[in-house]
C-alpha cells in the first residue's frame, strides 16, 4: 500500500513511521513533516501519530539489532538540513534490520553514504558550535547565546552545555528555527519562541569582559604568520555573525 | 596598570608558544564545579594566522632573569613588563569560561628570581583556580626547567597537561642561545612526569580507591622545538621527536618556525613555515602511520623535501612496495599509500567486507585518488597505464603538480 506519510517532525514521530512500516505493512512513497508536505494527487496521505512506547521500541531495536554506531548515525542524520533524509534513513534502518551492524559497510548503497554524510555534517556543525557559541551575561543573571545553525543541532548543543555550564542558568536561542534550549540550573527544556520575541539587556560589566576577550583575541595573532585563508577554512564566515570577537561590541547600556 | 593592559602584554608574551590543544583529558562535570573536559578537545576561535584558540594562554609574568636569545621576553630586551596576581588569572579564566570563550587555562611564566620560586607562583595560581573558584576545566601548565621534583609533581596533580619546552634541538645550540638552560634540567622534569603517569596508571589498575585521587597529568605532557634558529637538520629533529614519543611517552611535540626576535647569533629571515609544515607531516607519520624516523631519512643531515610531502617522498623512493591491491592489502599497508589516510583506509576495509571495490567505488567513498591512483590496483586493474618509475610519478606528486599538469596538457594539445 503506497501512501504519502506525514508525521509530527520529531525523532519519536519518525520512529513511529518506521514502526508502521513494519507492523502495518505500509510502503511510504514519501515521508514528510506535517505542514511541510506537498500536495500530491497520485496517492493518499496518511498522518502517523507519535507514540512514545512505539518510538522507544524502534530506537532500542536499532541499538540492539543494528549497532550503537547506527543509532548515533540515525540520531545525527535526522537533524540534518536535507530534504531526502527521511527516506534515506528509512532505507538505512531497513537494510540495518536485515544485515545488522554490517550496514555501515554497504557503502555502495547511495542511501548509506547519504546517511553517513549527513550524520557527519551534523556532528561537525554541532562540534564546531560547542566551541563557537558565545554567551552573554544578562541583567537577570542568565547567560544568553544566539545561534543560526544550518542543521538542527540545538539538542546536541543543549546536551553539551548542561554538562559544561551546570551551575549557571542559560538560554541557547536558535534564531533560524525560532526555538530555544532553556536551562535553569537544574533541568533543560527545548521550546519554541516567537520570532523577534527576545530582547536581551546585558549585565553590568559584561561589555568590559567582552572587550577583554576581543583584546586577547586580537593580541594572539602573529603578524609574520598571517594566513586569512586558513582562518576562513577553519572558522567559516557564517559562524562569525554570532561571535563576540567578530562583531562590533554593542554600546554600553544607559544607566 | 589596569587589567586590559596587563592582558595585552602577557598574552602577547605568551603567543609564540604553539601548543593550544585541549584534548586528551576526559572528565565529567561535577555539581558545584565549573566545566568538564571532552577527550577530542574543542577549538573556540581561530586567529588571523589560522591558529586555534582553545585556552586562555598567558604568562603569569614576563619579568625574566634569563637571557635566551630566541625569546622576546629575555631580560636584555626593552619591552613593557607586567604581572598578574593569581586571583586575577583565576577570575579571568572563570569569566571567559562562563561565556564559552575558552576551554581552559594555559599558564606559563618567565623565570622570576629562580626556577623553584617561579614554579611555586604557578602552583599557587593553579590552586586558586581549582580550589577557590572550583574550576573543573582544562589546565595546561609549563614546568620550569630546574624546578624541584616535588614542585613538578604538585603541579601535575592540579593540571591536565604539563610541558617543558626543549626549544633548541641540541646541546650545542642551547649553549650558544640559552646559556641559562641545560639539557639536563629540561629532561629531568620530563622524566618525573613520565614516571608519575606510569605510577598513577599502575595504582589505578591495583587499587579501586585510586579513582578518587586527583589524577596525575591525565592529558600527558608535550614540548616544543624551534625550527630554523639553529643549524640542526630535519633528520635530527624528527629522530629527537621519535625518541621523545618513545622514551618519554610524550603526547605531542610541537614545532615552531623561528620568528626573528632580534637576539644575538640568530638568523633574520622570514619564518620557515613550509619546513614547519613538513615537520608536522612527518610527525603525523610517526604517530599515526607507523613510520620510523630512519625510514624517512637516508642520512642524518637530510632535510625533508619541500616540494613533496614526506609520505609521497617515501613512496617514490620505495616503489618496489607498490602497487598495492585495494581489495587485499591489510590496513597498515593501505595507510602507506599516499593520499590514503586513516579515514579512507577504514572505509576501504569496511566496504570490501561486503563486495569488491573498483575505482568508481573508491570515488563514491570519497577516497581522494589524485595521489593514490599511481600506487594502487583495484581487482588487478591500474587506474591508467602510467608506469611506476620515480621520474614519471614524482612530477605529478608535487604540491603544485595540478598546475604543472595543466600546463603539460595544453602543451601536448597544441
Amino acid at each position: 500500500m503506497a501512501v504519502n506519510v506525514t508525521f509530527d517532525g520529531s525523532l519519536e514521530g519518525f520512529f513511529c513511521v518506521v514502526y508502521a512500516v513494519y507492523y502495518e505493512k505500509i510502503t511510504p512513497s514519501s515521508i514528510q513533516e506535517e505542514g511541510m508536505d506537498q500536495l500530491s494527487f497520485d496517492a493518499a496521505t496518511r498522518f502517523i501519530e507519535t507514540d512514545a512506547k512505539k518510538a522507544t521500541r524502534v530506537f532500542n531495536a536499532i541499538r540492539e539489532k543494528i549497532s550503537e554506531d547506527a543509532a548515533d548515525n540515525v540520531h545525527r542524520a535526522f537533524h540534518a538540513n536535507h530534504d531526502g533524509r527521511f527516506s534515506a534513513l528509512l532505507n538505512y534502518i531497513r537494510l540495518g534490520f536485515s544485515v545488522g551492524h554490517m550496514v555501515d559497510s554497504h557503502l555502495h548503497e547511495n542511501f548509506v553514504r547519504l546517511v553517513h554524510k549527513l550524520a557527519k555534517n551534523v556532528w561537525r556543525e554541532a562540534h564546531l558550535l560547542h566551541g563557537f557559541c558565545r554567551f552573554e551575561e544578562t541583567k537577570q543573571g542568565a547567560y544568553y547565546c544566539k545561534v543560526t545553525p544550518k542543521n538542527d543541532v540545538l539538542p546536541m548543543l543543549a546536551a553539551h552545555f548542561v554538562q559544561r555550564l551546570m551551575n549557571q542558568a542559560w538560554v541557547i536561542h536558535d534564531k533560524v528555527r525560532n526555538k530555544a534550549a532553556i536551562y535553569d540550573g537544574n533541568s533543560c527544556v527545548i521550546s519554541s519562541v516567537p520570532a523577534n520575541g527576545v530582547t536581551v539587556s546585558l549585565a553590568e560589566g559584561e561589555i568590559e569582559t567582552q572587550e577583554l576577550w576581543v583584546t586577547f583575541f586580537n593580541t594572539l595573532a602573529i603578524d609574520e604568520r598571517k594566513n586569512i585563508k586558513l582562518q576562513k577554512q577553519l572558522l567559516p564566515l557564517y559562524f562569525r555573525g554570532n561571535m563576540t570577537e567578530f562583531v562590533p561590541i554593542r554600546p554600553a547600556p544607559k544607566r | 596598570m589596569d587589567m586590559m593592559d596587563k592582558l595585552k602584554i602577557l598574552a602577547d608574551a605568551a603567543k609564540y608558544d604553539v601548543a593550544c590543544t585541549s584534548s586528551g583529558s576526559n572528565r565529567a562535570a561535577k555539581r558545584g564545579e565549573l566545566g568538564h573536559n571532552v577527550a577530542c578537545g574543542i577549538c573556540h576561535s581561530f586567529t588571523a594566522d589560522g591558529r586555534c584558540i582553545s585556552l586562555l594562554k598567558i604568562l603569569l609574568t614576563n619579568q625574566c632573569i634569563y637571557d635566551c636569545q630566541y625569546c622576546g621576553n629575555r631580560r636584555s630586551t626593552d619591552i613593557p613588563r607586567a604581572e598578574f596576581t593569581p586571583d586575577e588569572v583565576a577570575e579571568l579564566t572563570i569569566r571567559f569560561y562562563q561565556r564559552n570563550y575558552i576551554e581552559g587555562l594555559f599558564l606559563s611564566s618567565a623565570i622570576v628570581k629562580n626556577p623553584d620560586h617561579t614554579m611555586e607562583l604557578l602552583i599557587n595560581a593553579l590552586k586558586i583556580v581549582r580550589e577557590k573558584y572550583r574550576f573543573n576545566g582544562y589546565i595546561h601548565v609549563k614546568t620550569i626547567p630546574g624546578a624541584d621534583d616535588a614542585l613538578v609533581r604538585q603541579a601535575a596533580l592540579l593540571a591536565d597537561r604539563l610541558s617543558v619546552n626543549i626549544e633548541l634541538p641540541s646541546h650545542e645550540s642551547l649553549k650558544v642561545l640559552a646559556p641559562d638552560k641545560t639539557k639536563q634540567n629540561i629532561i629531568a622534569p620530563m622524566k618525573i612526569i613520565r614516571e608519575g603517569i606510569a605510577q598513577a596508571k599502575n595504582e589505578l589498575a591495583l587499587y579501586r580507591h585510586a579513582k578518587n585521587e586527583p589524577s596525575f597529568a591525565p592529558a600527558g605532557q608535550s614540548t616544543q622545538l624551534i625550527v630554523g634558529a639553529t643549524p640542526e637538520s630535519d633528520s635530527k629533529i624528527v629522530s629527537l621527536a621519535e625518541g621523545l614519543y618513545g622514551k618519554f611517552k610524550l603526547k605531542r611535540v610541537f614545532y615552531s618556525a623561528y620568528i626573528p626576535a632580534g637576539g644575538k647569533n640568530l638568523p633574520t629571515a622570514d619564518p620557515p613555515l613550509l619546513r614547519e609544515h613538513r615537520l608536522y607531516q612527518a610527525d603525523w607519520l610517526l604517530r599515526f602511520y607507523n613510520y620510523t624516523a630512519s625510514e624517512l631519512f637516508s642520512n642524518p643531515d637530510e632535510n625533508l623535501s619541500l616540494e613533496m610531502d614526506p609520505k609521497c617522498h617515501w613512496a617514490v623512493n620505495n616503489l618496489h612496495q607498490f602497487p598495492v591491491e585495494i581489495n587485499k592489502a591489510d590496513y597498515l599497508t593501505l595507510l602507506r599509500v599516499p593520499g590514503i589516510g586513516q579515514v579512507s583506509a577504514q572505509r576501504i576495509v569496511a566496504a570490501r567486507r561486503v563486495g569488491k571495490i573498483d575505482f568508481d567505488g573508491l570515488k563514491k567513498m570519497r577516497v581522494v585518488l589524485r595521489r593514490a591512483k599511481f600506487f594502487i590496483t583495484c581487482d588487478g586493474k591500474t587506474f591508467d597505464k602510467l608506469p611506476l618509475y620515480p621520474e614519471t610519478i614524482a612530477p605529478r606528486l608535487r604540491d603544485n603538480s595540478q598546475i604543472a599538469g595543466y600546463q603539460q596538457l595544453s602543451l601536448s594539445w597544441q
